[in-house]
């Protein structure tokens, strides 16, 4: 089972970044009527979230969170051993856009690049495979991109998704530190690898013709996912709590992916946790996938100077399905106050 | 729960005016029936009788009726 503690490993920095291009939920008003976005504000919560530029891409802006993050921590280019991207919309099809950045941020030859595709529970995977690969022999300093521009590929017309999404990119510093460790769970459950889908567009429809436009855009079954948010997750997490002992008192703050806030809601009243220990940032980001968690950290710590630890139990569930959840103790200081930026590539 | 009491409880989840639902509504024609009510209705399930719906349920309900009926 995939449960267990990785040791000598720590988050030296979080940094996240956002399109510096804001667009209200009301702005949907003409496309949906006014009542159903007020429906929608309600149950999601959202009422605003940054949508990337044509031209930008998640890679873009995981650069400007890297670039950041590198110059906060003084750390050389040089010394980064790994690179971890994980999106579910790369710069291209082929090659691994993981190698493109290693080649923009300027690391070295020997460094590990490579990419991840995995969704709402990106954040959670990429911490436990980056520090699996710091208890691998050579590598110290492990960097983790998290990012999706997931309005790419989205249906409009459709109110279950045009409204949802926000655009985002992230970067989190690991290192070998004698003495720090995280306890991880990671579960997968491919027969719901319908919830959530873009069909077309690769291998599986690649003798196909005349495909619906439709079928190369996201669709989402939302009670599906409801299911899964309030069964499976709920009970993992009180399972891998228990077996750990961890109390959930003693945890500061929750950070949960960025469902929906009906869905946070629901996660803290079957978990038994107050509200005012979950962070939420979907009212202001959206539904950021991957990235929610890391742009979660940031919204809530990104101008904390306090070196006082603190303990955060994480959880991402979603497209695949795919979940896990994180359980550390780091400073509340890691995290750089939120990037804004519409740069992007142009070397492509 | 009476049946008066779930219909008011169906009628606070579905933004509807008091005492206005009946059984015999078809959520066809229910405007308010949507896919934001029927992740509603399944929370509510969950909270008030401790019972997960399915999303296949969901599509099994064709009047306000089926939905009270399994409200116990």
């Amino acid at each position: 089972m995939a449960v267990g503690i990785l040791n000598n490993v720590e988050i030296k920095g979080i940094a996240a970044a956002v399109p510096d291009n804001e667009r209200k939920s009301e702005e949907y008003n003409d496309i949906f009527g006014e009542e159903s976005v007020q429906k929608f504000i309600k149950m999601t919560g959202i009422k605003k979230r940054y949508v990337a530029l044509e031209e930008q891409c998640a890679s873009d802006l995981c650069y400007a969170a890297a670039k950041k993050l590198l110059n906060k921590l003084a750390w050389e280019p040089s010394s980064i051993d790994a690179l971890i991207l994980i999106t579910q919309t790369p710069d291209y099809a082929i090659p691994a856009t993981a190698c493109v950045l290693q080649h923009r941020l300027g690391l070295s030859e020997d460094c590990i690049a490579f990419d991840v595709n995995l969704g709402c529970s990106a954040y959670v995977y990429g911490i436990w495979l980056a520090a699996t690969m710091i208890n691998t022999q050579g590598i110290n300093r492990v960097l983790l991109l998290v990012g999706d521009t997931s309005n790419y590929g989205i249906n409009q017309n459709d109110s279950a998704t045009a409204m949802i999404f926000g655009d985002g990119g992230s970067a989190t510093a690991l290192e070998r530190t004698e003495g720090k460790n995280l306890k991880y769970f990671l579960k997968t459950k491919g027969s719901g690898f319908k919830h959530i889908i873009v069909p077309a567009g690769h291998a599986r429809t690649r003798s196909k013709t005349n495909l619906e436009s439709s079928e190369y855009l996201l669709t989402m079954n939302g009670s599906d996912i409801f299911t899964f948010s309030i069964t499976d997750i709920p009970r993992t997490l009180k399972s891998f709590m228990s077996q750990y002992n961890i109390d959930k008192d003693d945890v500061d703050m929750y950070v949960f992916h960025q469902a929906n806030l009906f869905i946070l809601k629901h996660l803290s009243k079957k978990l038994g946790i107050p509200m005012e220990k979950v962070a939420v940032s979907i009212d202001r980001y959206g539904n950021t996938s991957g990235e929610s968690i890391p742009l979660t950290l940031v919204d809530a710590l990104g101008n904390e100077q306090s070196k006082e630890p603190i303990k955060l139990l994480m959880c991402g569930f979603g497209v695949g399905l795919s979940w896990g959840g994180i359980y550390l103790e780091m400073d509340r200081s890691v995290c750089l106050p939120m990037i804004y930026t519409n740069d992007y590539f142009t070397g492509g | 729960m009476t049946n008066k009491e779930k219909l008011n409880l169906l009628e606070e989840l579905l933004d509807i005016g008091k005492d206005t639902l009946s059984e015999d509504k078809e959520l066809k024609n229910l405007s308010e029936w949507d896919s934001m009510a029927a992740i509603a209705v399944m929370a509510m399930f969950d909270d008030e009788f401790g019972k997960i719906i399915t999303s296949d349920e969901i599509r099994g309900f064709v009047t306000v009726k089926d939905i009270m009926d399994k409200m116990e």
